[in-house]
């Protein structure tokens, strides 16, 4: 209930929604200041992103996940099998290898330096559960409307490295190098990918393939971010990764008349809500116009998505674009939570009610333990040994 | 790629938004048992307006209240106090399309009666134990429940809430309580809503709800909620259980429907129900273990008892006996996801009884549970869906019977702490002409 609040019936976006006013005015007070207060909030990390830039690998935390505060332009998603769950030995080096990496970026390999560069290293549930099988991480996501068309090998995986930066051609070289050191290991399936920049210079929020704005809906504060996406004890700033290759029919969605398009998205091409209010302001599910209709349609993504319609957390979106020709190309979404759940209930959901969700066809899909950070007196994988 | 099963079109049913009275409740201070005042205050005699007057009543006084046009937004925080209209249709307290709320009661023991409401674009009459908000469908995070207690004891009687744009008789986070012999009509959510409560001890009896989205609506209100005797036809929707994630004290389960009147929902006189639900006589959305028996549904035009998930929330231990099913497109059905798939659920076989699957049909209700899938839900008939109705433009209704109190100038007295069930197993399945006297849908 919070939601309530009192938009001013001249803020209103069309004559139509008297109700919306009102029972749409229910998101403000409680959702508008919140906002509000995220905005003004310093975000948690404030590292520069541009190019040459060194973004931390050590410390509570991986990078990759958080930080860069704005998420680097190109990143490449390498996802690997590993001969030997019970061997863990090789993250404490991986994770030494990847710092000295980005404090001390070698010429042969990062001639302009360190360019953003994160890597972010994750354990598939086999891993996981083979070792602790009670921790987060263990279980495997269910499948989900379409997986079943997914190539085997685009499925699952015991070891994710992800590795992103300013500067695209550096990543497979450095994953090659760092993987070099990794005994038993086999590629599984793999993505290059891409982003466009912030439209506001900064910040999560870009345009992705679909033509309208995301990650507009994430946690950003230390608060934030501790209540929705880190774990707990015994693995205290680790997360769960969610990984989907969504394969977009973009000809099909590009070709619905602008109105169309929004209605499908809920949120207008400059990033308003169909609720009102301005670009990038929380969507108003309730708001509705006086004849009963929704101003946010009842199978729009955002509607769909939203949290609150299964007590979900705020998932952390940090996604990419992909495109490997012959018109296969999307979404690379990768989300972080601090449970499963979140994601599973949502994509369930999705599956049900999302208009999105029929120009839409998986054809990758993975879940990570993504390991707490390491530094010099924590190696990378030490909470699991 | 061809579009996935969607979700029952009312399973979503949107939730009341209670914070929007921050901007009315100041939290009042409640008056302490100590407080002085008048045992009657008589409007406009003796207070120019309801407001006033309950500036100026006594706890467990009476606001006696003449007809009138009263266009102000009455907050109720003097406890056992009774609001009482000299003349239930002459008495109307009017949002004239701009207020939020008619009468928002936040003190225990109130009475509120023989009065109407109108035009509010929120709720009609509101009783909460949760005044400002702070509830479970505060997005974007969950929320542990509440530690806020519910509020205590209210009756509502004799009142007629017409074209309030969510609800025109709302309780929440309250328990204690009786809705009876009210008139709801014109809202874009539901004319009488219930919600989040266990053990709620409310009777909801004898009450008219037509030309609504959704005629009467339980979210998340368990154990002793008894709805008995009303007449919910003529709506969209006629009722719903349902189990909602925005709201706390999920799942909804365990209430009694018996005797009532749930016929021909497929009003174009209304606001639309928000996904689309139309032509459906009672919707069970992740409810459980209710009964719903005894009941007369009729001639809904989709189906007259719809059971369904509420995202991983089953609809579970149903039990669905002694109704009377006739005209309906289909008479009870479950299109559950298999992924939250019902089961207990049952519906006693009769000749030419339409159930599906047909595996619900059992004189009783089985005690272990084996969970099926439903069927889906494009094996419905395919309803064509009127446009909606402005909630302030859909009709009024005929002229509302007063109480026998109307003209008292005694108060209600103390309400009692506990309401207790209805004599259910006297109440038969109702005739076909339940209260239509008092009906503008017949």
């Amino acid at each position: 209930m919070g939601r309530c609040a009192v938009k001013p019936r001249q803020g209103r976006p069309s004559r139509r929604n008297l109700l919306a006013g009102v029972a749409g005015s229910a998101a403000a007070i409680g959702g508008a200041v919140a906002i509000a207060q995220t905005r003004q909030a310093t975000p948690a990390n404030t590292e520069p992103t541009s190019a040459g830039g060194i973004v931390p690998a050590t410390g509570a935390t991986q990078a990759g996940i958080d930080r860069p505060a704005t998420p680097q332009l190109f990143g490449l998603v390498m996802i690997y099998d590993l001969a030997a769950p019970d061997d863990l030995a090789f993250l404490a080096t991986l994770g030494r290898d990847i710092a000295t990496l980005v404090e001390d970026p070698p010429a042969d390999l990062l001639p302009d330096g360190a360019v953003g560069l994160t890597v972010t290293v994750g354990l598939g549930p086999r891993m996981v559960s083979h070792r602790r099988p009670d921790l987060p991480g263990a279980e495997s996501l269910p499948p989900f409307a379409g997986d079943e068309t997914i190539a085997p090998d685009a499925r699952g995986g015991d070891l994710l490295v992800m590795a992103c930066a300013e500067d695209p051609t550096v990543l497979a070289p450095v994953v090659d190098r760092l993987l070099a050191a990794v005994p038993g290991v086999r590629v599984r399936w793999g993505q290059r990918c891409f982003r466009g920049a912030p439209p506001s210079g900064s910040g999560t929020i870009i345009r992705n393939p679909l033509g309208f704005h995301d990650n507009v809906q994430i946690p950003h504060t230390d608060e934030e971010l501790a209540a929705n996406v880190w774990l707990e004890a015994p693995l205290a700033g680790g997360t769960l990764c969610v990984v989907r290759r969504l394969r977009v029919d973009l000809d099909g969605f590009r070709g619905l008349p602008t109105s169309r398009r929004e209605e499908v998205i809920g949120r207008r091409l400059d990033g308003t809500p169909l609720s009102g209010g301005l670009p990038f302001d929380p969507v108003d599910i309730t708001a509705k116009a006086a004849n009963g209709e929704l101003l946010i349609p009842a199978h729009a993504h955002v509607r769909a998505a939203h949290p609150s319609f299964t007590a979900s957390h705020l998932m952390l979106r940090r996604g990419y674009a992909y495109d490997n020709g012959d018109g296969d190309s999307g979404l690379m979404f990768i989300c972080f939570q601090r449970d499963l759940r979140t994601y599973v209930l949502t994509q369930q959901r999705l599956d049900s009610l999302d208009e999105l969700m029929t120009y839409v066809s998986p054809t990758g899909s993975a879940s990570f333990l993504i390991l707490p950070g390491h530094h010099d007196d924590r190696p990378l994988g030490a909470e699991l040994l | 790629m061809a579009r996935r099963n969607r979700e029952t079109p009312w399973a979503a049913v949107v939730i009341p938004v209670v914070t929007a009275l921050l901007v009315v409740i100041v939290a009042s201070a409640c008056a302490p048992d100590t407080r002085t005042g008048q045992s009657l205050v008589r409007v406009p005699q003796d207070a120019p307006s309801i407001s006033r007057a309950l500036e100026l009543v006594a706890q467990h006084g009476l606001v006696l209240v003449d007809p009138g046009i009263y266009p102000e937004a009455v907050t109720v925080t003097v406890p056992d106090v009774t609001i009482r209209g000299t003349d239930r249709n002459g008495v109307v307290i009017d949002g004239e399309g701009l207020r939020q709320s008619g009468i928002v009661v936040t003190a225990p023991g109130v009475t509120v009666e023989n009065l109407t409401v109108r035009n509010h674009n929120f709720y009609g009459v509101l009783v909460t134990g949760m005044p400002g908000g702070g509830g479970g469908h505060d997005v974007p995070y969950s929320k542990p429940a509440p530690d806020m207690p519910l509020l205590q004891r209210f009756r509502v009687d004799h009142v007629t809430a017409i074209n309030n744009g969510l609800y025109g008789i709302y309780s929440f986070h309250a328990q204690h309580g009786v809705i009876e012999d009210s008139y709801a009509s014109g809202s874009a959510d539901s004319g009488i809503y219930v919600g989040q409560c266990r053990d709620c001890d409310i009777v909801v009896r004898g009450n008219l709800a037509e030309r609504n989205a959704v005629g009467f609506e339980n979210a998340n209100a368990s154990d002793s909620v008894y709805v008995v005797g009303n007449r919910w036809s003529g709506n969209r929707v006629g009722m719903t259980l349902i189990s909602s994630y925005q709201e706390d004290l999920r799942p909804q389960r365990a209430n009694l429907v018996v005797g009532n009147l749930i016929t021909d929902n497929t009003s174009a006189e209304s606001p639309v129900q928000a996904d689309g639900g139309f032509g459906i006589g009672i919707g069970i959305s992740g409810g459980q273990d209710n009964q719903v028996e005894r009941n007369r549904i009729t001639g809904n035009r989709l189906v007259g008892i719809l059971l369904n998930n509420a995202e991983d929330l089953p609809a579970t231990g149903n039990s669905l006996l002694g109704n009377s099913f006739d005209g309906n497109g289909v008479d009870v059905a479950d299109t559950s996801q298999a992924r939250a798939a019902g089961s207990r659920n049952c519906v006693d076989p009769a000749a030419g009884l339409d159930v599906r699957p047909a595996g619900m049909a059992a004189r009783a209700c089985p005690t272990s549970a084996s969970p099926a899938a439903g069927i889906d839900r494009a094996d419905l008939p395919a309803l064509p869906v009127p446009p909606g109705v402005d909630f302030l433009q859909v009709p009024e209704p005929p002229t509302q019977p007063d109480s026998t109190n109307a003209r008292s100038t005694e108060p209600t007295g103390v309400l009692p702490a506990t309401v207790g069930s209805p004599d259910v197993a006297a109440i038969p399945v109702p005739s076909k002409d339940l209260l239509a006297q008092w009906a503008g849908v017949r």
